[in-house]
């Protein structure tokens, strides 16, 4: 983590942004900094994808301010310091894959060498392929090699690793992280935890259009600070939903895993509950389920807000 | 400034953006064959085969076939080729990089300029071999207007290919390019449709550019020039229109 102020990379005022009647943002603040890889999470439809969309200047703001680089996005000298892999990033299916890069790279004025790209997003071996000839996985890979090919100063990475083998999928976590090393803002929308959990050095949730935790994978953790209580019983599984701590129940193959914030209470009333429960384990829950769990009540907050 | 040196000068830019549209293109077969062969075929066919060696009918076939050549690079090229890259969302990268907003459709239009010159100048060899004899200031104001030909019909195919997906392109595109060669007369003159297509013959920009192809080749009277150069200049103002406004819904 950066220990002294970074430059502001990009942010939102008081963003608000609707489709129809439905407003997706509403009055929304969020900055990105440079060095850093900020990993935006939550369920679908709560506003990440206009909150990128916003940032890299694809979505106009309804009200609010939208600054890229102290410009407004859609300026073409703070395009200039961004590289986007898009989700559905279609190629131009009859150029070869070094073509393809030659040419995006020669939008970007500070254009890294078309081999040394080649060489970061593995493709060294496929330059001369033409791109409607490569794997889904491939494909992916040239996206992502468009996207750094004008060594940007904020890199935007739509689920970047879908359809990779673990190994790509390592090497490509290895150049992002080196490009956030040296100075770039990366920005990752991601539905795979993992990924969030590997690569970002900060986690923002966002849910109904509002931030609900903001800080690093172990902060995220350790706010909802949830364990995971497995055991074996022939109780219902109902009856452990009511469980001091206990915000979700779930049957796990033939054992029952309970998502607590109250470890010791949880456990001891579930042994309490079932005196015959022999076989149990208690292990940190996964950043998935912590997240699940902060969705969940930060739901339960907003409905009984609302009642 | 340290921004300026981020941009680099549009000149190579639009130049690079130029040669890919011609390379993509040319290395489509199904593309490129239909586009480019079709019209020498069908006038070898019509106007040289059955126009049995009349020297006239040659020259009046070939004047209206180079109209009718321009037409399907530009309306497909443009129409089936945008809607193409709308859908697989590279449109939408280019347009979130720093390429120069114009970049695209200079290409564009490079290409099918490069592909509708390939293929009237197959037209012009193939009437040059039937007998079409014209003087070198009307080859040159036939060029000039068979090229000319490629912005209306171009802006056409960008207001399709903004609007449908690609499938749909293609269809109307097919649609559109047989109606205006029809109804444009330039695969026969209209004085051989019915009193109420000829009327529609008026709205299309096939016919008033075959009706100047016409009179470049000394086949029409010049002097009615004003008759076809005005209805063309107001059917191509609409046709921006039609492609700026579809451009314009992109937007979001």
């Amino acid at each position: 983590m950066p220990t002294t102020a970074s430059p502001i990379i990009a942010a939102l005022e008081g963003a608000t942004k609707a489709y129809g009647a439905h407003r997706v943002l509403d009055g929304f603040d969020f900055a990105l900094e440079a060095g850093s890889i900020t990993a935006l999470l939550g369920p679908n439809g709560a506003g990440k994808s206009t909150v990128a969309g916003l940032l890299t200047g694809r979505l106009c703001a309804d009200a609010g301010r939208v600054q890229l680089f102290g410009l407004d996005p859609a300026d073409q000298r703070a395009r200039a310091r961004m590289g986007i892999m898009l989700q559905a990033g279609g190629l131009p299916e009859t150029l070869t894959v070094a073509e393809a890069l030659d040419l995006h790279a020669g939008y970007f004025a500070r254009r890294l060498p078309t081999a040394a790209v080649l060489e970061q997003a593995g493709l060294s071996a496929l330059a001369g392929r033409r791109c409607d000839r490569l794997s889904g996985g491939e494909a992916r890979k040239v996206q992502f090699a468009l996207a750094i090919a004008g060594a940007p100063d904020l890199l935007v990475l739509d689920e970047p690793t879908t359809g990779f083998d673990p190994d790509s999928r390592r090497a490509m976590w290895d150049v992002v992280r080196g490009k956030a090393e040296a100075g770039a803002a990366v920005l990752l929308a991601t539905h795979h935890m993992d990924e969030a959990e590997a690569l970002a050095d900060r986690i923002v949730v966002i849910a109904g259009g509002r931030i609900i935790a903001d800080g690093s994978p172990f902060a995220i953790k350790a706010a909802v600070a949830a364990t995971v209580i497995r055991l074996r019983t022939r109780q219902p599984a109902d009856r452990f939903r009511a469980l001091p701590g206990v915000v979700k129940v779930e049957t796990v193959g033939a054992d029952l895993a309970l998502l607590t914030t109250a470890p010791r209470a949880s456990l001891e009333a579930a042994l309490a509950l079932d005196p015959a429960i022999q076989d149990f384990g208690v292990t940190g829950a996964s950043l998935e389920e912590a997240l699940a769990n902060l969705v969940q009540s930060n739901r339960t907050a907003a409905l009984k807000e609302a009642a | 400034m340290m921004t300026t040196a981020l941009i680099p000068s549009p000149m190579p830019v639009y130049a690079r953006e130029s040669w890919a549209e011609i390379v993509k293109s040319a290395r489509m077969p199904q593309f490129i064959i239909p586009t480019i062969a079709l019209p020498p075929a069908f006038y070898a066919l019509f106007a040289l085969a059955m126009g049995q060696g009349s020297a006239e009918a040659a020259t009046r076939t070939l004047a209206t076939f180079g109209v009718f050549a321009v037409m399907g690079p530009a309306l497909f090229g443009f129409g089936a080729n945008i809607a193409a890259e709308r859908e697989s969302g590279q449109l939408e990268l280019k347009r979130l990089s720093p390429m120069p907003a114009g970049a695209q459709i200079v290409a564009k239009v490079a290409a099918t300029t490069v592909f509708s010159m390939i293929a009237f100048m197959l037209l012009y060899a193939l009437g040059i071999a039937g007998g079409v004899a014209l003087t070198p200031a009307q080859w040159a104001m036939l060029v000039g207007v068979h090229t000319l030909a490629i912005i209306p019909f171009a802006l056409i195919g960008l207001g399709i290919g903004y609007r449908l997906g690609q499938k749909g392109a293609i269809a109307v595109a097919n649609i559109v390019f047989l109606a205006m060669a029809v109804l444009g007369g330039l695969w026969m003159p209209i004085a051989v449709l019915p009193e109420a297509m000829k009327t529609i013959a008026w709205a299309l920009p096939s016919y008033h550019l075959g009706e100047m192809a016409l009179m470049a080749a000394g086949q029409r009277e010049a002097s009615n020039l004003w008759l076809h150069a005005g209805p063309l200049a107001l059917i191509t103002l609409a046709a921006a229109l039609f492609a700026w406004t579809g451009e314009k819904a992109q937007a979001r």
